[in-house]
């Protein structure tokens, strides 16, 4: 049986799955355990058919460079630096889908903490631009 | 293990004749281990009459509260052994964001509310913080998880050496924000992974399904998403628990006449009465 999630990861995905804004929602370990509908069009797949990727996987599905046109390694995107540093991180970036051309987004990623300071996830909203 | 109901009521202590058979004292259970540990499960104003149960030769108590909410600490205060200074009691309860969980204590265990204060109770006293992980209590192992309900509260798996699994959710909303609840698996459920297989569960059962329509969010279940719980959990037995403090003798016994005739559980249920002795 799979490892009960905490209330924290749970209550996201279930605020992740009632908001139209495309989000990313990752454990502590940076392994991405949901994504909502609006957030299939970054995979060009549901969730429901990838399931739970790790950081090496959903980060290797989606190139992101910055505005000067370069490459952003997997630690420093956003959604890695705001569970590595534990704080929010809002920049504007672009994004290329498996499969597909280049969108300009601005995405805000921040850290769930919870008490005495426990790391949960970490989720990611995208904002097109 | 031995499992004793105290108080069955949710959110206000509901004496009277129309309340005498479920009983009105608040939430209350004690747990009596095969080696004697003593747990008691929230200290709502059932606790009252437990505490007169409890002999002189009892050296230590475990009190495990879910959360602080009135319904739920009401009756610490009138809690014999805290006044023995003979006997250890330890008490397991959420700290919040800001406050440590002495702090939130005190804040019914002081004067404006209450006349005698935490620090000048007899008894040697010692806190936990929960969650935290799991504990040993004496022949127990206690897991406690934060779960859905306002404010931080937690669910309890108490697992006896060689026996049998209590899951206590007495305040549990996890259907809210599901669509058609349950639609996801028992991993992704709040308190999914307290209730796994339990032999006994206790769970928060406090509206039908047109009163929970006008309280989504306020932190209970229906009868009918509590049994739905209770299946994805696949437990053996399930207590309905939390009952409203509308609720007449003769609502409740309509109430779960027609739901679980209708829903058909795969599994013995019981619904909670003030004075139901379970064995585990």
């Amino acid at each position: 049986m799979a490892a009960a999630k905490s209330i924290q990861i749970i209550l996201a995905r279930q605020l992740a799955s009632s908001v139209s804004a495309p989000i990313l929602l990752v454990d502590a370990e940076g392994t991405l355990v949901y994504y909502n509908e609006s957030a299939e069009a970054i995979f060009n797949r549901r969730f429901d058919e990838t399931g739970e990727m790790t950081a090496d996987e959903w980060t290797t599905l989606i190139a992101a460079r910055d505005e000067d046109r370069s490459p952003i390694p997997p630690e420093e995107r956003p959604m890695m630096k705001a569970l590595t540093r534990r704080h929010p991180v809002s920049r504007t970036i672009s994004l290329r889908r498996p499969e597909g051309d280049w969108r300009h987004v601005h995405v805000t990623a921040f850290p769930l903490i919870g008490e005495r300071d426990a790391l949960f996830g970490a989720m990611t909203i995208f904002w097109e631009i | 293990m031995r499992v004793t109901l105290w108080g069955t009521r949710g959110s206000l202590a509901t004496p009277g004749p129309e309340t005498a058979r479920y009983g009105g004292n608040t939430s209350c259970v004690s747990v009596r281990g095969r080696e004697g540990t003593m747990l008691v499960l929230d200290a709502g104003t059932g606790v009252r009459r437990l505490s007169a149960t409890l002999n002189g030769s009892l050296r230590r108590v475990d009190i495990l509260l879910t959360h602080l909410h009135m319904d739920h600490i009401q009756g610490l205060g009138f809690f014999g052994p805290l006044y023995r200074p003979d006997l250890a009691v330890h008490i397991w309860g959420p700290a919040s964001s800001k406050l440590t969980l002495r702090e939130r204590l005190m804040r019914y265990l002081s004067p404006p509310l209450f006349p005698v204060c935490l620090r000048e109770l007899p008894s040697e006293i010692t806190l936990h913080e929960v969650p935290c992980g799991e504990v040993d209590i004496g022949e127990f192992r206690v897991s406690s998880a934060l779960v859905c309900h306002p404010g931080p509260t937690v669910g309890y798996r108490i697992e006896e050496a060689g026996g049998g699994v209590l899951t206590y959710l007495p305040d549990h909303e996890p259907a809210l924000g599901v669509n058609a609840f349950p639609s996801l698996p028992r991993e992704w459920t709040s308190g999914g992974g307290l209730a796994a297989e339990a032999d006994l569960l206790v769970h928060d059962s406090q509206y039908d399904a047109h009163e929970y329509s006008g309280h989504v969010g306020w932190g209970h279940s229906s009868l009918g998403q509590s049994l739905a719980f209770a299946a994805l959990s696949e437990v053996r037995h399930f207590v309905p628990f939390h009952h409203d403090p509308s609720h007449s003798d003769t609502d409740l016994d309509r109430l779960y006449g027609e739901v679980i005739a209708d829903a058909k559980p795969a599994f013995q249920v019981t619904p909670g009465q003030e004075g139901t002795m379970f064995e585990i």
